[in-house]
């Protein structure tokens, strides 16, 4: 049995939580979920629509707010009941703060950060992204259950989690918290414009290179990333004369980036920039050259001129 | 209010720049030795050697070298003949040094377009007998930590960037400062330069060193002797099937794609382990100033003999570094109050037998020597240290390069004049009419587009090579395999004193040359912003440090300094 | 205060990196090392807070007799000593049991504070600092941007997705998992680096029971393109129209 470890905000199921699902079905076998919060009674009745065994509601005062060491408390008595062979878990900042403590606790394993599975053997392997992206390993479990996986974002498609015909079932696990040894105490979260630009955290980026020519013609690529709602990067050239701020510079000498899309702009393509790029989702290039190396790592390519693609790009995407 | 404004500045700027004075760390050695390379290096573990056998106050040594990690800056073919270091580490087998590819096979080719033709014996200079195939990189490397291993303060990722003078003698030397935003103002992680003070200082700065250049004019130490000339050695290593050559095969080539106008040519030398070190060396004194030592590095590899050594290999390493081929008419006067020059900074090469290692180490060796001798008598005046002149004189150094004194001049009239030259001078030990041969700098042969080209100087277009990132690279790629890296945000290290001759006066006289002599495509003539006429880009962070462009310059309005410390390439394996 | 840093030594960012032989690692014997950048944005708000509220910083690292270098360098920055867990299978193994080893040499002593870097830039697992800190028996918070220390407990401020943020207390001693660039790093001083050569280096051989990997990478490869590059051909009106469509209906990135 797979059991797949939802995220809820605020009472919010977290869209993530069905890539998780995707994966869980993809591997096969009885799946359950289980949801942890407060008032998630609701939560649970969204996530009761998936093609699952059944929803399992881990509710207790001390859950909220969120803390380590409430939910490893909660969720190592969960398991210990459940006994799943495999505990699937989106790669969220709250995953990577509570999950590896719960499989420590529990003396097991926690393999973060996949970005697919597959059989060999019969057995589980999971893929995974190592060296920043470059390569990609095919990771075996040893040891006893239950293994703990995370999934990267955006690594499944929420949509291809399959709904069942009726909802299933939904009950609420008992667990007992001891508050004494909960040693986290949050404070409410609050907003803060961040100081720097950062590019590892952009979903979409568009990307511009020589091909522009001009720092007059930025607009044009501006304009483009807003309508993306994307942000803007830079190869090397353009950031060493000053048109953009070194921050947004893409390549070896500047970020490495893996963003769902990535769309580069008169970018030839040179290893320095690749490097700094490869592992985005999909790559979209536009430029004059079809011989350009940027093809080479391209899903999608224009061979054209830009002043006249991107235009029309823009026009296309207000339809 | 703009005077009020304008007075604030200047008062910030004072207060700041006191307060870098303040702040600078100050720090006194016996002996300073100015570059961690073989003859760096080799003067450093002399100076414990002594050191160790007349015992006596211990002497204060400190090396300082400008990468990051010990050998990482370090390039060659190389094939090391290993009597200095028998004479300096006896037992460097026992201490693991790594030489373990003898020499077994060597051949030279003449080589066409297509073909080539064996030489049929091996000239007895070029002869490797019991020498070693060595990545120079990593006997660095050992060599940096045998001295290390001695007590030795050896501080990576500090350049030297001033000397230090009192009156005129040499007090010692500045490092470079650090942490400088692109246009020179100090980030909140700045550091000022250390100023550290030695009795001794010994340049061992390598080929077209900074701070060499800098005592040479000053002293005007060249004074009499020939221009200094250089070559440039373009070099990558590769991984191919493991029977492709032999290991410890060592093969030189002449001829294509080089010109017989133009001094140089390849070498592939077979290491272990399925590696190739494959490499050109150009002189950088050519004629054409369309010359591109890199796409000639190109057609080298395409070559029907060179293709079929490296097919189905990887390039897994590149770099570049110039080497000092004038010879012993060159050499400067090495010694001034307070410092000596050694190694290719003053340049000891054999460039009949291809080799400067080994005479490099034993300038180290002879300046150790001198320099103990000086600290320890309290004498460091010009005339106590010319004993190291003496040393040179009537030691290996000049019975070796005596001989072959005249080898580079003589290619100065084609590779055929140089050939007979040398065959001959191995009979008659050097001799010729006029004695010493006229040389030229390398950047005044250099010739015009017109007079080099004709009537064809405006059609012509420079050399290229088919690219494909398989066999031949395109220098950006390479440059990624060098490894270079520097931080981002500094001052550009390459000056360019007048950048207006760039877009007008070189364009049209030499269609500026140095993006083509740079094997790192650090500079390049863009359009100018506004559409107007062009100007130069300097992109300094691909520097290889290998000096082509301070030496080559026609106008030699380049200047190079040194980075900020720790930056530059990567030779891991070269 | 006793703060311990651990950090870790990798192949250097962007170093041109091919599989090796084996096919389960790179090939790294001719490779450059350094320090995990995210480690060293640890060291340095250790640093800072050693220059703040006084103490000492210990720097730990497990690894093969090479981590020697990231050692110094984080000596030579101003760090008191150092604790080292020498072994080559630690350089490749999973976070638990580099965890593992680094608590039995730590454990002995009583650190104030444990920051870690976020992740390391080969593995990237993220994972170390988390399970070290349940193996220690030290509550923890990760992703931290700023660390202020309140008598007997620790304020510090983790960042959330999105742009949100939240202060967190926790009791003294503590472990922490530092996002990179909250400060800037400080370079070595000559005189760091010399002083470097005599402060105290533990070196520790993990029990031959613990490095035994609880998963395992059974092929290390580069990641095969799933579909070709897809030119999109047309006039640029036509073509920007099949591309958005490409966009929305295939990729489904828009």
């Amino acid at each position: 049995m797979i059991l797949v470890i939802a995220e809820q905000c605020a009472a919010t199921l977290r869209p993530v939580t069905w890539e998780t699902i995707a994966a869980a079905q993809q591997i096969g076998g009885p799946v359950k979920i289980a949801v942890v919060g407060v008032g998630v009674s609701a939560v649970a009745e969204e996530l009761s629509m998936a093609d699952v065994d059944e929803v399992i509601v881990v509710e207790h005062a001390a859950l909220e707010p969120y803390t380590p060491d409430g939910f490893v408390q909660a969720l190592s008595q969960v398991i210990a009941i459940e006994q799943p062979e495999l505990v699937l878990l989106p790669h969220t900042y709250q995953v990577r703060d509570y999950a590896p403590t719960l499989a420590t606790r529990l003396e097991r394993v926690l393999v973060t950060d996949c970005i697919g599975s597959k059989r060999r053997d019969g057995n589980v392997v999971l893929v995974r992204p190592m060296f920043q992206g470059k390569f990609v390993a095919d990771v075996a479990l040893d040891g006893p259950a239950p293994h703990f996986v995370s999934f990267q974002s955006g690594s499944y498609r929420a949509d291809v989690a399959t709904r069942g015909t009726v909802p299933t079932g939904v009950r609420t696990a008992d667990v007992m918290i001891d508050t004494v040894v909960i040693r986290q105490h949050p404070g409410t979260p609050f907003k803060e414009a961040k100081q720097a630009v950062d590019l590892t955290q952009a979903d979409r980026i568009v990307s511009v290179g020589r091909g522009i020519k001009s720092r007059d013609h930025l607009p044009l690529v501006q304009e483009l990333a807003r309508v993306l709602d994307a942000e803007l990067a830079a190869s090397r050239p353009i950031c060493d004369s000053g048109w953009l701020p070194m921050d947004r510079q893409i390549g070896s000498s500047g970020q490495t980036v893996a963003p769902k899309l990535y769309v580069a702009i008169g970018i030839s393509g040179a290893i320095q920039h690749l490097v700094g790029m490869k592992g985005a989702h999909t790559v979209v290039a536009i430029n004059k050259d079809s011989d350009a190396p940027i093809f080479e790592v391209a899903d999608y390519g224009i061979v054209g001129d830009l002043f006249e693609v991107v235009p029309a790009l823009l026009a296309a995407l207000e339809d | 209010m703009a005077l009020l404004v304008t007075c604030l500045k200047w008062y910030r700027r004072s207060w700041r720049l006191w307060r870098i004075e303040l702040e600078r760390e100050t720090f006194d050695v016996d002996v300073l030795v100015v570059g961690g390379g073989p003859a760096g290096l080799s003067a450093a573990f002399h100076l414990s050697t002594l050191q160790k056998e007349r015992g006596g106050k211990p002497l204060t040594i400190a090396v300082l070298e400008k990468a990051r990690d010990y050998g990482a800056h370090m390039l060659s073919g190389a094939v090391l003949d290993p009597s200095t270091l028998n004479d300096l580490i006896p037992d460097w087998a026992a201490r693991g040094a790594p030489l373990d590819t003898l020499v077994e096979d060597e051949r030279i080719y003449f080589l066409t377009r297509r073909r080539k033709i064996p030489f049929p014996i091996t000239p007895p200079p070029l002869r490797n007998h019991g020498h070693y195939v060595i990545s120079l990189n990593r006997f660095v490397k050992w060599l940096a930590e045998q001295v290390e291993a001695e007590g030795v303060d050896v501080f990576s990722g500090f350049a030297g960037t001033e000397l230090l003078y009192e009156n005129d003698r040499v007090v010692g030397v500045r490092t470079g400062d650090r942490g400088l935003d692109r246009s020179g103002a100090p980030k909140t992680t700045f550091q000022p330069g250390v100023d550290i003070r030695a009795q001794v200082t010994i340049l061992a700065d390598g080929v077209r060193g900074n701070l060499t250049k800098r005592l040479i004019h000053r002293f005007s130490l060249d004074e009499g002797r020939l221009p200094q000339v250089y070559a440039i050695g373009i070099k990558e290593l590769w991984e191919v099937p493991p029977d492709r050559l032999a290991v410890g095969a060592v093969v030189h080539t002449v001829g294509y794609p080089l010109r017989f106008e133009e001094f140089g040519g390849g070498f592939i030398y077979a290491l272990p382990e399925g590696r190739l070190a494959v490499g050109l060396v150009a002189g950088l004194d050519y004629r054409d100033p369309l010359f591109d030592p890199h796409v000639a590095f190109q057609c080298f590899k395409r070559h029907p003999f060179v293709s079929a050594l490296l097919a189905d290999g990887q390039m897994i390493r590149y770099g570049a570094k110039a080497l000092p081929e004038g010879g012993w008419h060159a050499i400067p006067r090495c010694h001034v109050d307070g410092a000596l020059i050694v190694g290719d900074a003053a340049g000891f090469l054999n460039s009949m037998r291809l080799k400067g290692i080994h005479l490099a180490m034993r300038s180290g060796l002879y300046a150790a020597e001198v320099a103990f001798d000086a600290v320890r008598s309290g004498d460091v005046t010009a005339a106590q240290l010319g004993r190291y002149a003496s040393l040179i004189e009537s030691g290996v150094i000049k019975t070796e390069l005596y001989p072959v004194r005249n080898v580079h001049q003589s290619f100065a009239g084609g590779l055929v004049s140089g050939f007979l030259y040398s065959g001959f001078s191995l009979v008659t030990g050097g001799w010729w009419l006029s004695d010493p041969m006229p040389g030229d700098a390398g950047h005044e042969r250099i010739k015009d587009l017109d007079r080099y080209y004709g009537a064809r100087a405006q059609e012509v277009m420079a050399p290229t090579v088919t690219i494909d990132r398989t066999l031949t690279f395109d220098k950006l790629t390479n440059v990624h395999y060098s490894g270079t890296r520097h931080a981002e945000d500094q001052p550009s290290h390459l000056l360019v004193h007048d950048t207006d001759i760039c877009r007008t006066r070189c364009l049209e006289e030499y269609r500026n040359p140095c993006t083509r002599f740079c094997p790192a495509n650090v500079y390049e003539i863009i359009d100018a912003d506004g559409g107007e006429g062009k100007r130069l880009q300097i992109n300094a962070s691909n520097c290889v440090h290998c000096k082509t462009c301070d030496i080559m310059d026609p106008y030699q309005i380049i200047d190079w300094v040194p980075p900020e410390g720790g930056g530059g390439p990567k030779y891991e394996g070269m | 205060m006793k703060i311990a840093v651990c950090i870790k030594q990798v192949v250097t960012r962007d170093w041109p990196l091919r599989v090796d032989e084996r096919e389960k690692w790179i090939h790294d014997r001719d490779a450059s090392f350094e320090m995990n950048e995210p480690d060293a944005y640890a060291l340095e708000e250790a640093l800072r807070l050693k220059e703040k509220h006084g103490g000492e910083v210990i720097v730990c690292s497990a690894g093969p007799a090479r981590v020697g270098q990231v050692i110094r360098e984080a000596l030579a920055r101003g760090a008191d000593r150092a604790i080292l867990v020498e072994s080559d299978e630690l350089a490749v193994a999973d976070a638990w049991t580099v965890a593992t080893a680094l608590a039995a040499a730590m454990r002995s002593e009583a650190f104030d504070l444990v920051l870690t870097g976020l992740q390391s830039d080969d593995q990237g697992f993220g994972q170390t600092g988390v399970v070290l800190a349940e193996l220690l028996g030290l509550p923890h918070s990760t992703i931290i941007m700023e660390v202020a220390i309140e008598g007997t407990q620790f304020r510090v401020k983790r960042e959330l997705e999105s742009g949100w943020f939240q202060w967190v207390v926790m009791p003294r001693p503590a472990l922490l998992t530092i996002q990179s660039g909250i400060n800037q790093l400080r370079y070595a001083t000559l005189k760091g680096i010399m002083a470097a050569k005599r402060k105290d280096v533990r070196k520790f051989t993990p029990d031959s029971g613990v490095v035994v990997s609880r998963h395992r990478i059974l092929k290390l490869y580069v990641p095969e393109k799933t579909k070709q590059t897809q030119f999109v051909e047309g006039s640029p009106a036509e073509a920007a129209q099949k591309l958005v469509s490409l966009l929305r209906q295939e990729a489904r990135v828009l």
